[in-house]
């Protein structure tokens, strides 16, 4: 028997998600079963589609139709402009894919970008994004978000702060939840046995024996040295720069970085439309693509699928090495 | 005129003497400029032993008037360290001496027109301060010999792409605080100069942002708002051809892509990441600044493959090519 099917959700409307997952399906229709969770009414129509009334029809409908499983929104879509109206949908339809993925009738969930603003101004949405919300409907504390792409993998710690709240934030507590969210996340969903963790340093030359920074040997070492004796393989800290050019990503499967920046720099530089976020530590498979709503090409038909269709690639090689 | 350029062998326990070998062999090299070596015979002659290659040399005794010739390239001998003091692989005061020694040769020769830039071979810093560096580096060492009291910085490069950076060897916590429109309008001169003196007739420069995503308006952190948006503004006012800021994700991307010449950096890992993963042994530091061109490998002096003669010859290639163009084109006004 097959495994079931990837559950897409269509985020924002009014962005480009809708448009994506059009050309998502022309591009997979023939290598990966996923049905998008939308209102029929807002598809654009670029290519045929067909309503599902359950995803177990996914697999037939494939090859021939983009398989929607259909959730009627409050009103019509209107591109390029935020609608603060469809709220409650799109923040229904994130439910209803964990749902799914919850009752193994989704394999994984793959989301399409919301607007945070429309999701406040709607239906108050009081999260700061997707990741909290999916950690909260799955019943978990502690997520973390990786970027992945077929050449590196890297976790940022800290995510969306200021660059000098950073070696506040970076606390010993957050690193080593971090370290072992990550170190679960590939062993499960990865197929990864006792991966390979470099950490980064967060200063110049890892500190440079506290010549530049003292959190490096302070706050990073220890975590390292505590994990190890649990018998983590982990190397580091190691000075970022170094970190990153083709021999050296050969020596870890996974590097886990001080801050944003240090962890996207080198995957958007190596991969830019590559690159794949991932949220590790759910109880099922999430992944998504790495780009907002797009309202300023929203309707245009322009917006490039590319990352979405590598988020659905990634999401079933996932649950295939689950 | 071909540029006159002196070349030092650089720490003689690392890969420097192998890497002059290497290069001084190099198709084109003695075509495209006078070169006179600066250092001790027996270092360079060690070089061509690992590198297992040979070139000649021809003495120099009046360094007022020297040429190359079919003969060899010029040599100006020193007796820095005895040969047996030579320790591959190893951090020495002989090796840290040496390097000043020909270091301080190098730079008097600049000052009195012998030679009109300096390519040197790796250092190793930890010999240099056994020797008594007394400085944090040779960029420092190298303005106070000179007498540069203005703005100094070093300055990355690799394939076309530059980079300098704004805040470099302290601490991360102290980065956001450093960064001020005086030091950020300082930096942008500074390439654009470089740059301008390096052949680039207009060159397009790219600040990056200092928080991700460039602070998402204010989101997560103001120096966006408050000190680069208006200092980048207040700059492209003028002739310079400047932007940002970006968010240091996507910016090198600009760079990669030929949009753009260079990408001025806020600290040392936004840019040391980007161009250490594309080039990781082809890039060129060169010395901002001086009234002089300097330029070196990016790289260090490996010794996990010293004296092996593995040592590639790229980044001091490119070096070389650098210091060649600054010399041609040094008198663009900035």
């Amino acid at each position: 028997m097959s495994r079931a099917p990837i559950a897409l959700t269509c985020g924002e409307p009014a962005g480009v998600g809708l448009e994506i997952a059009e050309k998502a399906w022309f591009a997979l229709k023939d290598e990966l079963p996923f049905f998008l969770i939308a209102d029929p009414a807002h598809l654009p129509g670029s290519v045929p589609h067909k309503l599902l009334q359950s995803p177990l029809e996914t697999v037939q409908i494939m090859a021939d139709a983009l398989p929607v499983l259909p959730h009627p929104f409050a009103a019509p879509r209107t591109p390029g402009t935020a609608q603060p109206e469809n709220a409650d949908g799109v923040i229904d339809v994130i439910a209803h894919a964990v749902d799914l993925a919850m009752s193994g009738e989704a394999s994984a969930v793959c989301t399409l970008p919301i607007h945070k603003k429309a999701l406040k101004d709607g239906a108050d949405f009081p999260y700061p994004g997707h990741t909290e919300y999916l950690a909260d409907l799955a019943g978990v504390d502690n997520v973390v978000m990786m970027l992945a792409s077929e050449i590196l993998r890297v976790v940022p710690t800290t995510i969306h702060i200021p660059l000098a709240d950073v070696p506040t934030a970076l606390t010993p507590g957050l690193l080593e939840e971090t370290i072992r969210i990550t170190a679960i996340g590939l062993e499960t969903q990865f197929g990864i046995n006792s991966p390979r963790i470099a950490v980064a340093g967060l200063n110049p030359h890892a500190g440079e024996g506290s010549a530049m920074g003292h959190e490096d040997a302070t706050v990073i070492a220890p975590v390292l040295n505590k994990l190890r004796a649990e018998g983590f393989d982990i190397a580091g800290p190691l000075p970022a720069d170094t970190m990153f050019h083709t021999a050296a990503r050969a020596r870890y499967d996974v590097a886990v970085c001080a801050y944003h920046d240090q962890a996207l720099i080198p995957i958007k530089t190596l991969d830019f439309d590559g690159g794949v976020n991932v949220t590790l530590g759910l109880p099922f498979v999430r992944t998504s693509p790495d780009h907002g709503t797009a309202f300023d090409i929203a309707g245009t038909g322009k917006a490039n699928p590319s990352s979405t269709i590598a988020a659905l690639r990634m999401a079933a090689r996932m649950v295939q090495s689950a | 005129m071909k540029p006159k350029i002196g070349i030092i062998p650089g720490d003689p326990s690392g890969i420097g003497p192998e890497l002059i070998a290497r290069l001084l062999t190099s198709e084109g090299v003695a075509e495209v400029a006078d070169i006179l070596l600066i250092g001790d015979r027996h270092v360079f002659e060690a070089g061509q032993t690992v590198a297992d290659c040979s070139f000649d040399v021809v003495p120099v005794s009046d360094t007022a008037s020297w040429t190359n010739t079919d003969c060899g390239f010029a040599l100006y001998e020193m007796d820095t360290i005895q040969p047996e003091a030579v320790k591959t692989a190893e951090v020495t005061e002989a090796g840290g001496a040496s390097v000043l020694s020909t270091l301080d040769q190098a730079l008097a020769f600049a000052q009195d027109g012998t030679i009109d830039a300096i390519v040197f071979a790796p250092f190793n810093k930890a010999s240099m301060h056994l020797a008594g560096l007394g400085h944090d580096d040779e960029l420092h060492y190298i303005a106070e010999k000179l007498g540069v009291t203005g703005y100094i910085s070093e300055l990355n490069t690799l394939d076309g792409m530059w980079t300098s950076r704004v805040t470099s060897h302290i601490a991360l916590r102290d980065v956001a605080d450093t960064i001020s429109e005086e030091r950020v309008s300082q930096a942008v001169h500074l390439i654009h100069n470089v740059l301008r003196r390096s052949g680039v007739a207009r060159p397009r420069i790219s600040v990056a942002a200092i928080n991700p995503h460039a602070g998402d308006g204010g989101n997560f952190g103001t120096e966006e708002i408050d000190i680069l948006e208006p200092t980048v503004r207040k700059l492209a006012e003028g002739q310079m051809s400047v932007d940002g800021p970006w968010p240091s994700d996507t910016v090198f991307l600009k760079a990669v892509a030929k949009e753009i010449d260079a990408v001025v950096t806020m600290y040392h890992d936004q840019g040391q990441i980007a161009l250490k993963l594309l080039g990781f042994d082809r890039g060129v530091t060169v010395q901002g600044g001086l009234p002089i061109p300097v330029s070196t490998p990016a790289h260090g002096t490996a010794f996990d493959i010293a004296g092996q003669g593995r040592a590639d010859v790229g980044a001091t290639r490119a070096a070389f090519d650098i210091a060649c163009d600054m010399v041609t084109h040094w008198d663009n006004e900035t």
